[in-house]
C-alpha cells in the first residue's frame, strides 16, 4: 500500500543566471508516498517552490534525480508526466467566464483527443471529481462568481479530474479564512486516504497541518531535508527547525508556536482557563508585574484587582498601563 | 444554461454574418437590391451589364476581403489574448502592423525621400502587398528571435511592442522627409482600405488565411489550456514553447496578409475576441475561434456598408470606420457588463 510514488536522491537544484549556477538546495534525499499526505514546511525563500518545480519536472537538477514511479521524470513526455502529476498552484489569475464545471474538465486535457471532446469516461471522472470535493452544487456556477474557498476546491477538483498518482498543492490553504482551511487540509486528507493517492502539500499553516499531515518535511536553509511523522518531529524538538530565531519556539504542551519570553508569573487565581487567557493577555501588554493580586471569578466574568472590580480584561489593561 | 446554446448563437452568427454580406454588397453608390444580386450570381443573368461589372468586379471582391480580413484579424486578436493572458493584446501586439508600415513606408516615402521616384506615383498594389509582407515579415522575424531567446511570454509582449514603437519611429522619419505626394499616399495606405484588390490577390489573401488558421485549429486544446496560465498549461502536458511559435507563425500570416492587402486595421482584432466572450459567455477556444471568426466578418462588412455612405459615392477610410462605429458598441457594452471578469 505505501509504496513510494516519488523519489528524491541526492538532488541539488537551483537557477542558472548567464554562466553563473546559484545553488539553492544540496543533497536532498526524499520519499512521497502514495496514500499519505505531506507537508512540506519551512520559512519564505528556503526553496520550497524550487523543489515543487523539480518534483513536477519543470526544472532540470545540477544533480541527483528525481523518480517518479522508479523512472526519471526528465525520462517522461510532456504529457505522460501529465497523466501521473497534477498540481493546484498559487495563480490568482482565473477566467471569471468559465464554469466550475469547465474548470474541472480541463483536468481531462491531457486525457483526450486533439480537439479536447470529452467521451463517457472522462465524464465518469469529472463527476467523482466533483463529488469527492463535495462541489457538486458549483458546476454551474461562474468562477467569477463563488468564494475563495469554493473556488480552491475547484482547483483541486480539477487537479484529481486529471487522475494521476501524485498531487502537488502549493499553498492551497493562501488567503482562505480558519474554517475553509481546515475543510480542505481534512478533505486532501480525506482524498489520499480514500484514493491512494500521494498528496504533496506545500503550506504555513503549522497547527493545520500537524492535525492532518501524515508526514512532515522540514526544509530549512543550510540542512538536509527533514522528514518524519509529525508527532515524532514535535517530540524530538526538530520542528523547532522552523523557527531559527532566539523569538519564538514551539510549545509542545500547548502544541502551537509561542513566543520565546521568560515565564511570568502573574498572582493570579480562580478557575485554570480563565487565568491563562488573563496572563497571555497582560503579557501581550508588556505588563512585566502587577503590585498585587487579582482574583477572577466566572459566571458572571469579574476580575478584582486592589479592591476595584473589573467587568473585562480591557477595563484592567488600560488602568494597567495608563499609570 | 441549455448544452446546445452555443451552436444555437453560432448559427445566429452565421446568419447575421450572411445577412451583413448582402447589406455590404447591394450598398454604394448605385444601391442594387438583394434579391437582384442573388439571381444575378445564381443564373448569370444580370439586368444591366454595368450591375454585372460592379457586382463581381468590384463589390463581390471587396465583400469577402472584408470576410478575410474579419476572420484573420479577430482570430489572430483572440490568440494574442489568450497566449499572454493580456486583453489589450490584439493582432499587432508584436509589431506585424509597424513592420508592414515600414514596408510599404519604405516603397512610397523612400523613393521620394531618395529621389528614385520610379513609380510616378502609380504604385500597383501588387508591389504594396510585396512590401508589406516583406516588412511584416521582417520584423516578425527579428520579434521570434528574441522569442527564441526569451522564455517568458510577458517579455515577448513588451519585445514586440518596443519594436513597434521603434519601427514606427522610423517610418515617422521616412515620413517628415518625404514629399507631399507620397506622404499623402502613403497616409491614405494606412487608412486601410478593403477594396482595390483585383480577384487574383482575394485568391492569395484567401489562402493565406485558410493556412495561417491550420495552426489555431491543431491547437486549440492547447489553448484552452493557456487560460489558466503558463505552469498550469505545462503541468497538464501542453507545450507552451511549441504553442508559442505556431502562434507568431499564424498571427504573422493571418494578420500579416491582411495588413500587406488592405493596410493596418485597427480594433476588430483586439475587440471582436472580447464581444464574443461577452456573447457567448464561455473561454473554451472551440467555440470562440469560430464564433470571433463569424462576428469579426460579419462586423468588418458591416463597417464597411456604413463607410459607403449609402446614396453617396464617396467612402469612408475602413479604419476610421471601424473605430468610429465599433468603439462606442463595445464601450457600451464594457461599461454594462463587468469587463474584467468576463475576461
Amino acid at each position: 500500500m505505501r509504496k513510494a510514488s516519488i523519489i528524491g536522491r541526492n538532488l541539488s537544484l537551483g537557477y542558472t543566471k548567464g554562466k553563473v549556477q546559484k545553488e539553492i538546495l544540496h543533497g536532498l534525499d526524499f520519499e512521497l508516498l502514495s496514500g499519505e499526505m505531506t507537508c512540506l514546511l519551512g520559512p519564505n525563500g528556503v526553496g520550497k517552490s524550487t523543489l515543487v518545480k523539480a518534483i513536477l519536472g519543470q526544472l532540470k537538477p545540477f544533480e541527483g534525480e528525481v523518480l517518479l514511479n522508479g523512472k526519471v521524470t526528465s525520462a517522461y513526455s510532456n504529457e505522460m508526466l501529465a497523466k501521473e502529476l497534477s498540481v493546484v498552484l498559487i495563480e490568482p489569475f482565473l477566467p471569471g467566464n468559465m464554469t466550475v464545471g469547465q474548470l474541472v474538465a480541463m483536468g481531462r486535457i491531457p486525457h483526450t483527443g486533439w480537439t479536447g471532446k470529452l467521451e463517457d469516461r472522462d465524464r465518469e471522472v469529472i463527476q467523482n471529481a466533483l463529488s469527492a470535493t463535495k462541489i457538486e452544487y458549483l458546476r454551474d456556477e461562474r468562477l467569477s462568481e463563488i468564494s475563495d474557498g469554493q473556488r480552491q476546491k475547484a482547483l483541486i477538483a480539477r487537479a484529481l479530474a486529471q487522475d494521476g498518482k501524485v498531487m502537488v498543492l502549493d499553498e492551497p490553504t493562501a488567503h482562505l479564512d480558519l474554517v475553509n482551511r481546515y475543510e480542505i487540509m481534512h478533505l486532501l486528507r480525506e482524498i489520499s486516504k480514500n484514493q491512494g493517492k500521494a498528496i504533496l502539500v506545500v503550506t504555513h499553516d503549522l497547527e493545520i497541518a500537524l492535525e492532518t499531515a501524515d508526514r512532515f518535511w522540514l526544509l530549512n536553509c543550510g540542512t538536509p531535508l527533514i522528514s518524519g511523522l509529525p508527532e515524532d518531529l514535535v517530540i524530538s524538538g526538530q520542528i523547532n527547525q522552523l523557527l531559527p530565531g532566539k523569538k519564538f519556539h514551539f510549545s509542545v504542551e500547548k502544541g502551537r508556536i509561542e513566543s520565546k519570553t521568560e515565564e511570568l508569573k502573574f498572582d493570579i487565581s480562580g478557575p485554570k482557563i480563565l487565568v491563562r487567557w488573563i496572563s497571555k493577555a497582560l503579557e501581550k501588554s508588556g505588563v512585566k508585574e502587577l503590585s498585587g493580586a487579582v482574583e477572577v471569578s466566572e459566571g458572571p466574568f469579574s476580575l478584582s484587582y486592589k479592591g476595584i472590580i473589573y467587568k473585562s480584561v480591557e477595563g484592567l489593561l488600560e488602568d494597567l498601563t495608563s499609570s | 444554461m441549455q448544452k446546445n446554446s452555443p451552436f444555437l448563437l453560432l448559427s445566429a452568427a452565421l446568419i447575421l454574418l450572411l445577412f451583413s454580406f448582402l447589406l455590404n454588397v447591394s450598398l454604394g453608390s448605385v444601391s442594387i437590391s438583394p434579391s437582384e444580386i442573388l439571381s444575378g450570381l445564381f443564373t448569370g443573368e444580370w439586368t444591366k451589364a454595368s450591375r454585372e461589372q460592379i457586382i463581381l468586379n468590384y463589390r463581390l471582391p471587396k465583400a469577402l476581403v472584408a470576410i478575410l480580413a474579419g476572420i484573420g484579424l479577430s482570430i489572430s486578436g483572440l490568440q494574442m489574448q489568450t497566449f499572454f493572458r493580456n486583453p489589450l493584446a490584439g493582432p499587432f501586439v508584436l509589431g506585424i502592423s509597424s513592420g508592414a508600415g515600414l514596408g510599404v513606408a519604405i516603397l512610397m516615402l523612400a523613393g521620394s525621400v531618395f529621389g528614385l521616384a520610379a513609380f510616378g506615383g502609380a504604385i500597383s498594389p501588387w508591389a504594396i502587398a510585396i512590401a508589406g509582407t516583406l516588412g511584416a515579415s521582417l520584423v516578425l522575424l527579428t520579434v521570434s528571435l528574441a522569442a527564441w531567446k526569451v522564455k517568458d511570454s510577458m517579455t515577448l509582449l513588451i519585445v514586440g511592442l518596443m519594436f513597434g514603437s521603434a519601427v514606427s519611429a522610423i517610418i515617422s522619419v521616412l515620413s517628415y522627409f518625404s514629399g507631399a505626394e507620397a506622404l499623402k499616399l502613403f497616409t491614405i495606405w494606412s487608412m486601410g482600405s478593403l477594396g482595390g484588390l483585383v480577384w487574383d490577390q482575394v485568391l492569395v489573401l484567401g489562402l493565406v488565411i485558410c493556412i495561417g488558421i491550420i495552426p489555431v485549429i491543431a491547437s486549440v486544446k492547447s489553448y484552452n489550456g493557456m487560460l489558466l496560465g503558463e505552469s498550469y498549461a505545462k503541468s497538464m502536458g501542453i507545450n507552451p514553447d511549441r504553442l508559442r511559435w505556431l502562434m507568431i507563425l499564424s498571427t504573422g500570416l493571418l494578420a500579416g496578409s491582411v495588413t500587406a492587402f488592405c493596410g493596418p486595421i485597427a480594433f476588430i482584432g483586439i475587440a471582436v475576441p472580447h464581444l464574443a466572450r461577452m456573447v457567448w459567455k464561455t473561454s473554451d477556444h472551440r467555440i470562440l475561434f469560430p464564433a470571433s471568426a463569424l462576428i469579426g466578418a460579419s462586423l468588418l462588412l458591416l463597417c464597411d456598408a456604413v463607410g459607403q455612405l449609402p446614396g453617396s459615392a464617396q467612402t469612408l477610410p475602413i479604419n476610421a470606420v471601424t473605430s468610429l462605429v465599433g468603439a462606442p458598441i463595445v464601450i457600451s457594452l464594457v461599461l454594462r457588463k463587468n469587463f474584467s471578469k468576463e475576461f
